[in-house]
């Protein structure tokens, strides 16, 4: 396993170039990358069955893009059949490059969902909400609740339903909603309740010294305060500098004030949450090699654009040619996405151990 | 280590005091078992160690309390959260943290223990609970003994002084209530852990504890002594119990080794022999074969796999009308998944389920038929009531199964007063007592008027006394020709109420015979009083006390449990 910082490193090399390249040989290679990523990693995480449904839906975008783009949009030479001029919107000649354009669009959605479906698929969440900021832990604590809990509910979920359908109960309309809707509510409320008093009795509250509750307290009331102000200084920033005529610097002032006011208050907050880690990630060479290898991505992303921005982008439509243009560098760049895939095959036994508890020395 | 000193409670809006000038003192490393019927509050009692009562529900407390040499009522629970480990009833909605060795580890995060020591906890908790095995398992993926022993291991590691735990296997299977409380064993004899239960298996922790507290509910006054004396002194009492209090025995025997010496005393005793007395005893029903019924279902080389899983494979059953059929075996053994098949939710793979129809000529085959007009013949009640219920109140959950199944609406009192319901007609169901709530469900399908009778784990979370109120429903249902197939892990339900016995294991039928001759015949689906007498013609108290009549009538009589059993336990040949 990867440490989740390789992760986060890999999403921006792959997302970037996903969101960017609007040319399906190099979306297809993004694609290609996700996938042999997926297949090396993911599929024995239990997040990562949910990879097939994003994809499904990305394929659906892709149909849904080529029948609406070549419907609407009439322009190309090369015209696969004509729909009468009377018909609002669709009538007229139906051409192949509009298809493809359409095709190539959804292509896009379709990669940025497999990218993040990847990602989704290969990365230990829990791993990556203690990664998050100390003053957004309690956030951090919030999602990996609802992590646990959804199963359960999907569960509870059924189980209404069978019950109420042998019940004689029928959807028919909005009210049938109430049986099934009702006790899943319940439960849930009622599980929920009982998952507070459970961390209440555990003591789990980010308080520092239990004695000291009082000023906890206080401090948490000025914070809010402190951020209150921050966002209300930002408003008035953003006011001074779009409505005001001459109120650009007083604006920017204020703006860039308020900026470091939030970033204080919260830094302050993070302050007041002591936690230490069970597990630490360690950092290995794989992990290096990896995000040496995003980075050049990137940089190849980068430059494309730079030096030859024709070859990064693709429209059918004449007077283009139908082959998309490509620059074989950002091609080779953008297979490296596929590394993690590669690298994990090399090294298995080496990298199991690498989200070891704290204590132990490799 | 804890200290009671004329402690009375009241929930917020409450007319009465749950606790009332409650007098408790437990001794370090002591094991105490908090019992009583439902709503006594034991829950309430259980919740003042640790300060979540008054601090989490509110409401007024007088009197001190003194757990760890601490005030939990100044503390809250907090304060008290490094003293007091605290486990809940429900094994599913414990958790924070999806991964069971995280989970284990949250607390520590969350007090900023230095790595390494932290390490060193997890690790002895994981060994001291036995779950070390489990440790990169998701939660989700748990049974419910399992999660339960995450759930202690959880609160371990911040190593509190005393251990409270709330009903913690009332969800739980028999051999998974059993691991969670022999590892509560091992804790309080190898750390000298100060432990307090609350738990209706009597039977499995009495050999174990040391002192008993018992709540009698409605503002009696609380009974504090070892578990012989106050055994003796209240009605909610495993079989084994009630058996020796109806026969005199004394010192009560709290188990089955110690019970047998009596029995060989009263063997002695008999005359004439005891094996010539009850084979002309045993009913009728129990040996000779019953008089061949009408088909009400019909199961035929019934196979069913889901997720690659063999679930069910190959059975064969055949289930007269008026029948009562226990289906009994292992947690995953199929039950669930055969009653499922047997209302038409789960369609066979390969073979057939076909159920007779009083309307029709034909049989209904799940298959083919909607599962509409299978539900017009088979009441299915699940596990878990609350999926059930929605409505405001209990009269409106009846009157929508009614029409749901397009019947007029009825009087529904007679319904209600049977089920013992009547009382809380206008009562919103979820308010309810578990046992309360069980039978609204089951109502909520009588309603629909069904020939058959589907029950699974009827008896899960209910109390003894909860359980005779079933056990005497059911044997009315049973006189009035109703078919009943129930699914349960409860061997002495099964035992008074049965009178066919199916074992599922791993997906097949292992044996299928008259009650009385299964449970005799194995060693884990054998009733307390069976193993006891190693008899097949006993099997129930009422058995026993039919054969040995006890010295004085009126020491029956004073055997609550008793009431309203002896007709449905009656001879039916």
């Amino acid at each position: 396993m990867f440490h989740t910082l390789t992760w986060v490193i890999w999403l921006v090399a792959a997302a970037v170039p996903a969101f960017t390249l609007r040319n399906p040989l190099y979306q297809v290679l993004i694609l290609g990358a996700s996938w042999i990523v997926y297949l090396a990693l993911g599929r024995t995480s239990p997040v990562g069955r949910s990879w097939g449904t994003f994809v499904r839906i990305g394929v659906m975008f892709v149909a849904v893009a080529v029948v609406f783009n070549a419907l609407s949009s009439h322009y190309g030479t090369i015209i696969l059949f004509r729909l009468p001029q009377a018909w609002p919107i669709v009538g007229g000649p139906i051409t192949l490059e509009a298809a493809i354009a359409g095709a190539v669009n959804g292509l896009g959605l379709l990669t940025i969902l497999v990218v993040f479906a990847t990602f989704n698929a290969v990365v230990d969440h829990y791993q990556l909400l203690r990664a998050t900021p100390a003053f957004a832990f309690q956030v951090g604590t919030v999602i990996s609740i609802a992590i646990t809990f959804v199963p359960q509910m999907v569960l509870s979920a059924t189980e209404i339903r069978q019950a109420q359908r042998i019940r004689g109960h029928r959807f028919r309309g909005i009210r049938d909603l109430l049986p099934l809707v009702m006790p899943l509510l319940a439960t849930s409320l009622e599980r929920a309740i009982q998952l507070a008093e459970t961390m209440e009795a555990r003591g789990f509250a980010t308080v520092l010294h239990p004695d000291s509750l009082e000023s906890t307290h206080r401090r948490a009331l000025l914070a809010q305060a402190g951020l209150l102000a921050a966002l209300l200084g930002l408003l008035a920033g953003l006011f001074l500098l779009t409505f005001v005529a001459g109120g650009t610097i007083w604006g920017l002032g204020l703006l860039i004030l308020s900026i470091a006011g939030m970033g204080i208050v919260l830094w302050g907050q993070g302050q007041q949450v002591r936690r230490s880690r069970y597990r630490r990630v360690r950092w290995r060479s794989h992990d290096t090699l990896v995000a040496i290898a995003c980075g050049i991505t990137l940089a190849a992303v980068i430059a494309g654009k730079l030096a030859t921005p024709q070859m990064m982008t693709y429209s059918p439509y004449p007077p283009n040619s139908l082959l998309p243009p490509f620059n074989p560098y950002v091609g080779a760049a953008l297979l490296l996405l596929a590394l993690p895939a590669v690298r994990w095959q090399v090294s298995t036994s080496e990298s199991e151990q690498t989200t070891e508890p704290e204590g132990i020395q490799p | 280590m804890i200290k009671f000193d004329r402690v009375t409670y009241r929930y917020p809006g409450a007319q009465a005091p749950v606790l009332q000038e409650l007098l408790l003192d437990v001794e370090e490393g002591e094991f105490l078992l908090v019992m009583g019927p439902s709503g006594s509050g034991k829950s309430t009692l259980l919740r003042c160690l640790n300060g979540l009562v008054p601090h989490f529900y509110g409401g007024m407390i007088i009197g001190r309390v003194r757990v760890a040499g601490r005030d939990p009522v100044a503390l809250g629970p907090r304060g008290m959260a490094d003293a007091v480990g605290f486990v809940f009833q429900d094994p599913e909605a414990q958790f924070i943290v999806d991964k069971v060795e995280d989970e284990i580890a949250f607390a520590l995060e969350n007090v900023a223990m230095d790595p390494l020591l932290m390490r060193k906890r997890v690790e002895e908790v994981l060994g001291q609970l036995g779950i070390a095995h489990l440790r990169h398992r998701s939660v989700n993926t748990l049974s419910g003994g399992e999660r339960q022993r995450v759930a202690i291991a959880a609160v371990m590691t911040l190593q509190p002084r005393v251990l409270v735990l709330d009903e913690p296997t009332s969800q739980l299977d028999p051999q998974a209530a059993e691991e969670v409380l022999d590892a509560l064993v091992k804790l309080n004899h190898d750390l000298g852990l100060t432990v307090v239960l609350s738990e209706h298996r009597l039977e499995r922790v009495i050999q174990h504890i040391d002192r008993i507290l018992y709540l009698p509910g409605d503002s009696q006054p609380a009974i504090v002594g070892d578990p012989r004396t106050v055994l003796g002194q209240v009605s909610l009492t495993p079989p084994l119990i009630t058996l020796a209090k109806a026969l005199g025995w004394s010192p009560l025997p709290l188990t089955i080794k110690e019970g047998r010496q009596f029995v060989r005393k009263l063997e002695a005793q008999q005359q004439p022999p005891r094996a010539l007395m009850s084979s002309a005893q045993i009913p009728a029903s129990a040996t000779s074969t019953a008089p061949p019924r009408p088909s009400a279902i019909s199961v035929d080389e019934l196979s069913f796999s889901y997720n690659g899983h063999r679930a069910l494979s190959d059975i064969s059953l055949e289930i007269g009308q008026g029948e009562f059929v226990a289906l009994m075996g292992r947690n995953g053994a199929g039950k669930t998944t055969l009653l499922m098949h047997l209302v038409g939710l789960l369609k066979p793979n390969q073979g057939r389920v076909r159920i007779a129809s009083s309307d029709s000529s034909t049989a209904l085959d799940t298959r083919q038929a909607a599962i509409d007009d299978i539900i017009r013949v088979v009441g299915y009640v699940p596990q878990n009531p609350n999926a059930l219920l929605f409505s405001d109140t209990v009269r409106e959950e009846i009157a929508f199964t009614r029409l749901n199944h397009s019947l007029p609406a009825v009087d529904d009192t007679a319904l209600l007063e049977q089920l013992g319901l009547a009382a809380h007609a206008g009562h919103y169901p979820r308010d309810l007592s578990v046992g309360e709530r069980q039978r609204v469900a089951v109502a909520a399908i009588l309603a629909g008027e069904p020939q058959i009778l589907l029950l699974d784990e009827p008896t899960r979370g209910l109390d003894y006394q909860q359980k005779e109120a079933l056990v005497a429903f059911l044997a009315i249902e049973k006189a009035r020709g109703q078919t009943i197939i129930m699914s349960t892990h409860d061997v002495e339900l099964a035992a008074r109420c049965a009178d066919r016995v199916v074992l599922l294991g791993d997906g097949q039928v292992v044996v299928d015979g008259p009650a009385r001759q299964v449970m005799s015949e194995s060693l884990v689906f054998s009733s307390q009083i069976n193993k006891l007498f190693r008899d097949p013609a006993l099997l129930t108290v009422d058995d026993v006390l039919r054969l040995h009549r006890p010295p004085n009538r009126d020491t029956i009589t004073d055997v609550p449990v008793s009431e309203g059993v002896p007709e449905l336990m009656a001879p039916s040949g």
